[in-house]
């Protein structure tokens, strides 16, 4: 079974165009709810751009997503900066942050890259502590409150679409070509004549500046935080999970393992509040040992078997 | 213009802690030879291509190409500068196809654009031999045509140098007849062969010329049969008895 390129193009577009007019029939707790996954998918895409193509599992993940936050935070509350400019030099910084940090951790391999990053997230959550005069410290900021959720909604939605549009770029592209044979056998990669450590460096920096974009949202969307919030390694674990069980490396990937996985936390949560952790960790087990390729690569395996 | 010493190692010395891999090895590569190297297992010959593609960086000693030293240069450079290779376990991209396995050579390597990849990818694997196979992925074919993708790969850079390293280990003597068919045809397109093999009889055949290397040392070079003849290069792999 085959399904034509241009159905898929049309029911891509059928469905921006339905998310684009949700909110004239949505609101209230829904709205807020779709904001909610579409951070979701933000954070899972921006995860996958640099592990689903270059293998390179990040475990400190989250503070690209802290940055973000804390420098947007930070230009509002102290220079009186307009959200958008502070957003985007948060990215910027995101990025930045990444590459500079990725120039020693990048030269790590598979486990000892994910300690350096998971150690790295959670210095940053002290210094974030420390630097309580620019940070407010365990304090936190509180940013003025904005409670326009039609305006986050197409915030995030647009954030979306831009981490999908660079991993559809990704998926087509000599750059990204060169991305997946570094995850597959980076030695090779390298002796064929791709520089291996800047391609992986400017992965990191794009996946850091999407990152960035997402915390800064969710700073002026939340309007308060603090450092165990945008600095949690549960949101790290979040990310790794929705990448993986949705199919780590592919376009759809994190969209369905995002929606997936927060739709059914927000049912657990709301019917089991006490065990809904087990559960999830239920999940992860079964992802791991019979999904190991996601749903997405579930789907192609049964459903579209190569022939 | 005489092309003599295309490649030159000198006096290259590799450690690994107490072990010396290489022990001041030169070796020169004029342009358009077949040269063969062999040794024991630990000699340090896959160590000496290492070195040569820029894997490792040598404790000292030189490797000159074109006439410029490219000892610290790093792997992808060298490759664009017209040195390719290939592994002796093979490290195929196993989730990508065959093609796209090759345009990474082409796209990187000789810096060709996605369409003129595709073309040269396919090109380079007719001549291997691979062209049915090319939207298969390297998981699903034979040990033979993996080590012929490899191959592929390598040719896909447009290099002036191959270094091969064990390319015919574990096929069969008919499969061993067409690699080396094909490795005759490699070279009568201009490209310069350094090879690592086993199979002595390849290597008797094909070879112009033979270095031998023992505990990381050169102990022999010339004509195959000279070679063969040599009683050092017999101590070493028969022991002193065989002499």
């Amino acid at each position: 079974m085959k399904i034509p390129v241009s159905a898929k193009w049309w029911a891509a577009i059928a469905l921006v165009i339905l998310m684009a007019l949700a909110p004239l029939r949505i609101s209230g707790y829904s709205l807020r709810f779709i904001t909610f996954i579409f951070m979701w998918i933000g954070l899972a895409a921006s995860l996958n751009l640099l592990t689903g193509y270059t293998g390179y599992l990040d475990f400190g993940h989250v503070a690209f997503f802290g940055i973000g936050a804390y420098i947007t935070g930070i230009l509002m509350l102290k220079l009186g900066i307009p959200f958008f400019p502070a957003m985007f030099i948060g990215a910027i910084v995101s990025g930045i942050t990444a590459v500079v940090v990725g120039i020693p951790t990048m030269r790590l391999k598979g486990a000892y890259f994910a300690i350096g990053m998971l150690v790295f997230a959670e210095g940053l959550k002290h210094v974030a502590l420390e630097l309580d005069g620019i940070t407010g410290g365990g304090n936190g900021l509180s940013l003025p409150i904005y409670t326009n959720y039609v305006f986050f909604y197409y915030i995030m939605f647009s954030t979306v679409l831009l981490a999908i549009g660079i991993t559809y770029w990704f998926e087509r592209s000599k750059f990204g070509l060169a991305l997946m044979a570094i995850r597959e056998a980076e030695l090779a990669a390298e002796v064929s004549g791709v520089n291996t450590f800047y391609c992986k460096l400017i992965a990191f920096g794009i996946s850091a500046f999407i990152a960035g974009i997402v915390g800064g949202i969710y700073a002026y969307w939340m309007s308060f935080f603090y450092p165990g919030d945008v600095f949690n390694v549960l949101t790290t674990v979040h990310m790794i999970i929705m990448a993986f069980l949705g199919g780590a490396g592919t376009i759809l990937g994190p969209i369905i393992g995002a929606t997936f996985l927060a739709a059914i936390e927000e049912f657990l949560w709301a019917e089991f509040k006490y065990t809904y952790l087990i559960t999830v960790g239920f999940i992860v087990v079964v992802v791991v040992l019979y999904i190991p390729r996601g749903i997405v690569g579930l789907i192609r395996e049964k459903v579209f078997a190569r022939s | 213009m005489i092309l003599i010493g295309l490649l030159k190692v000198e006096r290259v010395t590799k450690n690994f802690g107490d072990l010396t891999a290489l022990d001041a090895v030169d070796v020169t590569l004029d342009k358009g030879v077949i040269l063969g190297m062999i040794g024991p297992n630990g000699s340090g010959k896959t160590t000496l291509f290492n070195v040569i593609s820029g894997i490792y960086t040598p404790a000292s000693g030189q490797v000159h190409y074109r006439g410029q030293t490219i000892t610290r240069k790093r792997p992808h450079s060298i490759c664009r500068m017209g040195i390719a290779r290939t592994f002796q376990v093979v490290l195929p991209f196993s989730q990508m196809t065959v093609l796209e396995n090759v345009m990474i050579g082409a796209l990187y390597g000789s810096g060709l654009s996605l369409r003129e990849a595709k073309e040269k990818g396919i090109e380079v694997l007719e001549f291997v031999g691979l062209k049915d196979k090319i939207h298969t992925v390297p998981d699903n074919i034979t040990t033979h045509d993996r080590r012929r993708l490899e191959l592929a790969r390598a040719l896909s850079t447009d290099p002036e140098i191959i270094l091969l390293d064990e390319t015919m280990a574990g096929l069969t003597p008919t499969e061993i007849e067409e690699v080396l068919d094909l490795l005759r045809e490699v070279n009568k397109r201009g490209i310069t062969i350094f090879m690592v093999e086993h199979i002595m009889k390849a290597v008797m055949t094909l070879c112009e010329k033979i270095i031998v290397l023992n505990y990381g040392q050169k102990i022999a070079e010339g004509a195959p049969q000279e070679v063969a003849e040599n009683e050092e290069v017999i101590k070493a792999y028969l022991g002193d008895r065989y002499v």
